[in-house]
């Protein structure tokens, strides 16, 4: 399970950014996640309560936010995948594979160099800074 | 309460120390290969035959990434070349620390070819670069015609397919030309290998491959 050592990394950073800005408590984590990184959100936000146990990010709730594929192309084109065509083709079983299918040129049809769409970003966090009265 | 803006690519992390081990390996001449694939596709007796005919031409190592066991490593080692084990504990993927450390125990001014093979899996290697020249993934036809779809990703992101045990296709009722088709819609450029242990012709193509890489690397060397 890979989302483990993902959430390993996640809460070093986001202890370490944390606690340099004084923090009580971590209330939020927002996460950029691309769609066709491998990456399960519940499991995710599982493993980092597991890690998080006892820390300052114990109770700390995931947001994601989810970032289409962006294509690069050889004649030029760059820009994301257009969105409206996903979910349209019962072929193709999965989310992910409509993504792929998704990923030609919508120029000249070629197919693209995926440049956006796997990265999992830890965007920021929501913390607590003093007990409120 | 207030928000702190952070902006850490966890991915992005990994990359920075696959680049840095792939500098590691060009600076030392090193051309490296890792072989994904899940358990059982035949990843092992892959690179074995291709250590088998390459160790007395080019000087090989091996870097064996297992979840606990050594057995894989202990394989290798039979065959006269260092192998240096990584286990990943609870991981299902090398990540570029992990080899970044293993490359510490090779001893990469006397190595020619470094053949990683990753943990048995289809979709956690995908995320995580090593700093790697040649990313295959292997395949066996045992594992149903329809596995290929349902790990777009690893297909998209290889620079060669291996199709393994077509031999046994019929008796499983696959494919392979089907496997193939399926791997070239998701990926049209990528050279794809059918392959057979008992079939040395097949072999040839595969370690072929390797040799090619090899090959580069030392001409890119000379320059
Ligand atoms: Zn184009």
């Amino acid at each position: 399970m890979h989302e483990y050592s993902i959430a390993c990394e996640i809460f070093e950073q986001v202890i370490e950014t944390a606690k340099v800005h004084g923090a009580l408590e971590v209330r939020h984590v927002t996460l950029e996640m691309g769609r066709l990184s491998h990456t399960n959100p519940e499991q995710l936000s599982f493993c980092f309560k597991a890690i998080a146990e006892g820390s300052i990010a114990e109770n700390a709730e995931f947001i994601v936010e989810t970032i289409p594929p962006s294509l690069e192309c050889e004649c030029g084109y760059t820009g994301t995948v257009d969105e409206t065509q996903i979910g349209k083709n019962d072929e193709l079983q999965s989310e992910l594979l409509e993504y792929i299918a998704a990923l030609e040129c919508p120029v000249c049809g070629k197919n693209a160099r995926i440049i956006g769409g796997r990265e999992l970003i830890v965007k920021s966090i929501e913390i607590e800074t003093e007990v409120e009265q | 309460m207030h928000v702190i803006h952070m902006g850490h690519d966890v991915f992005k992390a990994n990359d920075k120390v696959a680049e840095k081990n792939r500098k590691n390996l060009d600076k030392h001449g090193v051309f490296s290969v890792n072989v994904m694939g899940a358990i059982g596709s035949g990843k092992t007796t892959l690179i074995e035959e291709a250590v088998r005919h390459l160790k007395d031409k080019y000087r090989t190592a091996v870097i064996a990434g297992d979840v606990i066991a050594e057995m894989d490593a202990s394989r290798f080692r039979k065959l006269g070349v260092p192998t240096t084990p990584v286990n990943t504990g609870k991981e299902c993927h090398l990540d570029a620390k992990l080899v970044e450390k293993a490359l510490g125990e090779v001893d990469l001014d006397n190595t020619d070819l470094l053949i990683i093979e990753n943990v048995g899996n289809l979709i956690c290697p995908v995320d995580f670069k090593l700093g790697e020249h040649l990313r295959v993934v292997v395949v066996s036809v045992t594992e149903g015609d329809d596995i290929i779809l349902k790990h777009p990703m690893i297909f998209k992101t290889s620079e060669l397919a291996v199709i393994n045990k077509v031999d046994i296709a019929h008796a499983v009722d696959v494919d392979a030309e089907k496997m193939r088709d399926d791997i070239h819609s998701l990926n049209p450029d990528i050279p794809v290998i059918l392959t057979s242990k008992h079939d040395w012709e097949s072999l040839e193509t595969w370690i072929g491959f390797i040799e090619l890489g090899i090959g580069r690397t030392q001409e890119a060397r000379k320059k």
